[in-house]
């Protein structure tokens, strides 16, 4: 009774394959759309939270008395005022709501203030004395383990070792290397907010920008000492979130003030505040040895990679089996040793970001492959090909890949795609350092890099991953109409216009509303592993299926038996005439099929769901003297399994390889002694417009048999690939090793 | 924030008379410095004298063919002037390589001249900056120092100047005409700023009372050239790590006038007088062997260079901005 894409002939417009118009679209544009840092409640009070401006110190006194002093502050709270369990995590319980006896990162929370304007809070923070004893922070991820233990347990998160084949096999071109990859942030433009309203009944709502509903619900609840049915979330308007919302930030803090002063209570961080209030993307240390015989084959590789987790887990152990599992990248490896370490440090905390570990090893494993080729002299994208993972490969932890694993074809397409010509007209738009005319052409070499990945789709290592879809079909003024609900997060992907067109398809019914996504429905999973469309999409298809189930009944029970239903397609069936005045209400969970855990010893199992892959060629102009890099084109290849909605495959792959993009060449959060250097736009540096060359994108659409749909996850393969091919690039214009992203001028020009 | 006065500057002596006598004053002109320092806790002044109305927003084309430049003129509508286009196109590139289209159409002439330095350590009120709090300590010294200088510090502080338009102007031999509370002079714009010594809170020769009311730029002789060349992170809206302003006038095959001002290498645009004294009087003919004397020209302003750990990239990067801009003036067509 499921429908194959093939049969799909729905009568209505906008369904899936189309385009339509998204229902935030204009309002974004416009600047009319309600972000939840526009949220506002009568009678609200503000709430501002003061933090550590230690990297790692201990907590010697708090004094409040002055800021209780300040007219206008309604309370002022510390960990001694958190009712529930002080401790939250995704994956371990293991950061303090409020600091208590000692801070292990600069910017952790300490106290909180909640006054009836922002700048009051700000005043009365201020005066809050706290004395701290300054400790030497832990900073050195490749040391950490061994040094001060900053967590009972010491200081190591996760090792996960994957061993394959011949642990001593030898070849005849060995190429070793260390690569380093920087802090990135997520750099989304919508700050964090979000606004908590007490109810009579010592429960709270809470509005709040988030990725994932159902796990804040859990941590809040726990926090507060509340069963789940006291702390109910309903996502408001999200402006981005890359990763950097799948933890808490002040979710706890807004309603731990509300509930203490019965007010309904607004928090937004400003700029500054939400480098402060968000994980990053791991940084990472790489070490690489790749051996192959002279026709290029991969013999084996070996890796250690280190990933600092900062101060706290959050998602840490999960990053390092995605980079170990994913450690040799898209590529048939018979003897594979990687060993990868997740560590606490003082460092800011990291946790979740677009490409979540693959994108450090694949930095490091794109270079190696370059080097290989270099020492084989082989053309790269040859080597990659000899060595291209397929249908049938077996990774390295053992799972055997069962559906498209098109590598050497998206490979192939970057590399037949015409070259951008070499400029004769100066455009200084188009030259390195852009419109401040630093190059006049003089100076300028180009170059050509090659890069593929790969990235695990959806929740892995056994983790019962599922979403939670409701379906309402009724007839409203004389028109079907559908209604679907889910507590799955639209950050701004498109979501939303993804479920509308899925409802279409399924029930042949123009009119599609969406509901708020908020936990009076069950858990729709987190938006992020690219697994949305797939998971939650998947979700609304099955209620939409048990919706048409119910029709079919309906059909029998009147009589209409002869249409069937369930089996083909809706078209030419009159469903206003066929509901009348029944209302059709279908919840469904719905799950992908099961992982499992990798073996602790030997990183062997079948952790993952399905596997995603892009390749991009990057063409660059350097001025090798001054040290400037202009990425003229980016192009990229991509299976998406099947598009659902084309256009924002698109803009998937055009964002994914733009934050690839600054990696490269860019961003990077600058930390000294624990510290963050750079905690704003103005030396955080992202791309611009002038930055982000064209795109010329090829969309393979390979379906994946046990996905729905056929649906690959798209989100975060063009993000890996994307910053191994413009280094590639660049090293290929300077003969520069370049082993550490972001490369910045000094890199090119040296000291 | 904390709470402070505001006055209306009625006119421009009034707005001296204003300032004057106050500990904690400053004048407002496009704010967009000011009001963030204002709001990071960086600045508190008492008393803020709102100078964004007085009548100091005309670009004067002057007789002897120089331009006069009001204070309050937005960097937009300097940067776009076809005098400066036309005659000082350092000037002009220099503003446009500057910030945003936004910030550029509020910030002006003074508040460009006397905007801040970048370091993260002055913005971080949490560690000792001597600047910001005299005699707390430098954290920047031994510390993140990519952006810092690598010419003219001192061991109590280490900060740049970021400022574009001030390194053309610095180039260009402006003058600045200030109003203080013993009347009017002016000031070579090489010697408004000052390098840090054992006092880097000053960061120019100015009294919190002195208004700049102008800067003028002396007329080029004819077939001077003259360009901005900057190097930075990204495309556009980033701070300067290397710039260089240049103004060069070949006759016969021989250098009779240059000037060339480096930015993002010290505490004030810095004038590079050991580099104009080699390449004075030295034969540059658009050929291959000019670059020799560039070279030896960046290389005699950089030997005093004192890298500190984190920007040793900055001598070579500067080095090879002065070459580059100097070999672009030399070889430009028109
Ligand atoms: C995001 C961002 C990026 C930027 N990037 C760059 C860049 O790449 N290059 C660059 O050069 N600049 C850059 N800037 C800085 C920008 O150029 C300055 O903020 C601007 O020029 C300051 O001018 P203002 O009129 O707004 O000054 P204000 O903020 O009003 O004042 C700055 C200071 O000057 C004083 N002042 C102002 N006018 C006078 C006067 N007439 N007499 C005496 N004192 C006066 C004020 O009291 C204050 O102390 C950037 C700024 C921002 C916000
Ligand atoms: S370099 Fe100057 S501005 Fe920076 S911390 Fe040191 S004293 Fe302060």
């Amino acid at each position: 009774m499921s429908l194959t894409p093939a049969e799909l002939t729905s009568a209505v417009s906008g369904g899936i394959g189309s385009s339509p118009q998204r229902p935030d679209g204009n309002l974004k544009v416009r600047g009319e759309f309600a972000y939840a840092s526009d949220l506002w409640h009568e009678d609200m009070i503000w709430g501002a939270t003061l933090r550590s401006p230690h990297p790692y110190a201990r907590i010697v006194s708090i004094d409040l008395t002055e800021a209780l002093q300040v007219p206008g502050v309604y309370a002022v709270l510390t960990h001694q005022d958190v009712p529930g369990q002080n401790r939250y995590g995704l994956e371990h319980k293991d950061q303090p709501v409020l600091a208590e006896e000692v801070v292990r990162y600069q910017g952790e929370p300490v106290a909180l203030v909640g006054a009836d304007h922002p700048e009051t809070a700000q005043r009365a923070m201020k005066r809050i004395k706290v004395e701290y004893e300054v400790l030497t922070p832990v900073v050195d991820m490749e040391t950490a383990a061994d040094d001060t233990p900053l967590h009972p347990g010491g200081n190591l998160v996760r090792h996960v070792p994957v061993r394959r084949g011949d642990q001593h096999a030898e070849a005849e071109v060995v190429v070793t290397g260390r690569y380093e990859v920087g802090m990135q942030d997520q750099a989304f433009l919508g700050p964090e907010s979000g606004l908590a309203v007490p109810d009579e009944e010592g429960g709270v709502d809470l509005y709040i920008a988030t990725q994932w509903l159902h796990v804040d619900q859990a941590q809040v609840a726990a926090a507060l000492g509340l069963p789940l049915e006291q702390v109910r979330l309903t996502l408001s308007g999200v402006g981005g979130a890359f990763g950097g919302r799948e933890d808490l930030s002040m979710q706890v803090h807004a309603c731990l003030l509300a509930l203490h002063t019965g007010k309904p209570t607004k928090m937004v961080y400003n700029r500054e505040e939400s480098f402060y209030g968000h994980v990053h993307r791991h940084p990472a240390v790489l070490y690489y040895e790749h051996g192959a015989d002279h026709t290029g084959r991969l013999v084996y590789v070996k890796a250690r990679i280190y990933l600092d987790g900062g101060a706290y887990a959050s998602s840490t152990g999960a990053v390092v089996a995605n980079a170990a599992t994913l450690g040799v990248g898209p590529y048939d490896v018979d003897n594979v040793t990687v060993d990868c370490w997740g560590v606490y440090t003082n460092n800011p905390p990291c946790g979740a970001m677009r490409g979540f570990g693959a994108v450090q090893a694949g930095f490091a494993y794109e270079s190696q492959m370059d080097k290989l080729a270099e020492a084989l002299g082989m053309d790269p994208v040859d080597l990659r090909i000899v060595n291209a993972m397929s249908e049938g490969s077996v990774m390295p932890t053992g799972q055997v890949i069962d559906s498209a694993a098109p590598v050497a074809q998206l490979l192939k397409l970057v590399k037949d795609k015409p070259m951008p010509p070499l400029s004769t007209v100066v455009d200084l738009r188009d030259m390195p350092g852009g419109v401040s005319n630093t190059t006049h052409g003089e100076g300028v070499v180009r170059g050509v890099g090659y890069a593929v990945g790969i990235k695990n789709i959806c929740f892995s290592e056994g983790y019962d991953d599922y979403s939670t879809a409701r379906v309402r079909l009724q007839v409203i003024n004389g028109e079907p109409a559908a209604l679907a609900h889910t507590a799955a997060a639209e950050v701004g992907q498109g979501l939303v216009t993804i479920m509308q067109q899925i409802v279409r398809t399924e029930l042949g019914v123009e009119r599609v509303t969406i509901l708020p996504m908020d936990t009076s429905i069950g858990n729709g999973g987190s938006t992020s592993a690219s697994r949305q469309t797939y998971v939650t999409g998947g979700a609304v298809k099955a209620a939409c299926a048990a919706v048409r189930e119910k029709l079919a009944k309906l059909a029998a029970s009147r009589d209409l038996s002869a249409v069937d239903i369930a089996g083909t397609d809706l078209t030419g069936v009159d469903l206003a005439e066929l509901l009348g005045d029944e209302v059709i209400d279908e919840t469904v969970e719905w799950r992908h099929r099961a992982t499992e855990p990798i073996d602790p010893e030997t990183g062997q199992g079948n952790a993952h769901v399905q596997y995603g892959f892009a390749a991009h060629r990057a063409v660059v102009d350097v001025d090798v003297e001054l040290g400037l890099v202009k990425v003229v084109e980016l192009d990229c290849a991509q299976d998406v399994g099947k598009a659902l909605n084309p256009q924002a495959v698109l803009g998937q792959i055009q964002g994914g390889s733009a934050q690839g993009l600054g990696l490269a060449v860019m961003e990077e959060i600058q930390t000294a002694g624990g510290k963050v250097r750079n905690p704003s736009f103005t030396d955080y540096l992202i791309p611009t417009v002038l930055d982000m060359p064209p795109m010329s994108i090829d969309v393979l659409e390979l379906a994946d048999p046990h996905a729905p749909y056929g649906v690959r996850g798209v989100g975060e393969p063009p993000t890996i690939s994307s910053t191994p091919a413009i280094v590639a690039a660049i090293r290929a214009a300077t003969g520069l090793a370049l082993t550490r992203v972001p490369v910045r001028p000094e890199h090119i020009t040296g000291t | 924030m904390i709470p402070f006065d505001y006055r209306l500057a009625p006119d421009v002596d009034g707005a001296v008379a204003a300032a004057t006598g106050w500990g904690g004053v400053a004048f407002l002109a496009g704010g967009t410095n000011l009001v963030d320092h204002m709001k990071l806790g960086v600045a508190a002044p008492e008393v803020l004298v709102d100078i964004s109305r007085l009548p100091l927003d005309a670009v004067e084309e002057l007789p002897d063919g120089g331009l006069r430049i009001g204070a309050t003129v937005r960097n937009s509508d300097l940067a776009a002037h076809p005098a400066v286009r036309r005659d000082y196109p350092v000037l002009a590139r220099a503003l446009l390589s500057g910030a945003s289209g936004q910030v550029r159409n509020l910030a002006t002439t003074g508040g460009n001249l006397l905007q801040r330095t970048r370091c993260a350590y002055f913005q971080d009120l949490s560690t000792p900056c001597n600047k910001r709090e005299p005699g707390t300590g430098c954290s920047a010294i031994g510390g993140y120092t990519r952006q810092h200088a690598i010419l003219g510090a001192s061991a109590h502080c280490v900060a740049t100047h970021p400022s574009d338009m001030a390194v053309a102007m610095a180039a260009l031999d402006a003058q600045v005409t200030v109003l203080g509370t013993s009347g009017r002079r002016v000031i070579p714009l090489v010697e408004l700023h000052r390098l840090p010594g054992d006092e880097p809170h000053r960061d120019t020769v100015l009294s919190p009372s002195d208004l700049i009311t102008a800067v003028e730029l002396p007329p080029l002789p004819e077939g001077t050239r003259s360009l901005y060349r900057k190097v930075r992170d990204r495309a556009s809206y980033a701070f300067a790590l290397v710039s260089v302003a240049a103004v060069l006038r070949v006759e016969d095959g021989v250098v009779r006038d240059v000037r060339i001002a480096l930015g993002g290498v010290a505490h004030k645009p810095w004038r590079a007088r050991r580099a104009e004294d080699v390449l004075r009087g030295s034969p540059v003919d658009g050929s291959p062997a000019d670059e020799e004397v560039f070279r030896r020209a960046a290389e005699a302003e950089l030997a005093g260079a004192a890298p500190l750990a984190g920007n040793g990239f900055k001598v070579p990067l500067a080095r090879n901005t002065v070459v580059s801009a100097l070999r672009g003036l030399s070889r430009e067509e028109r």
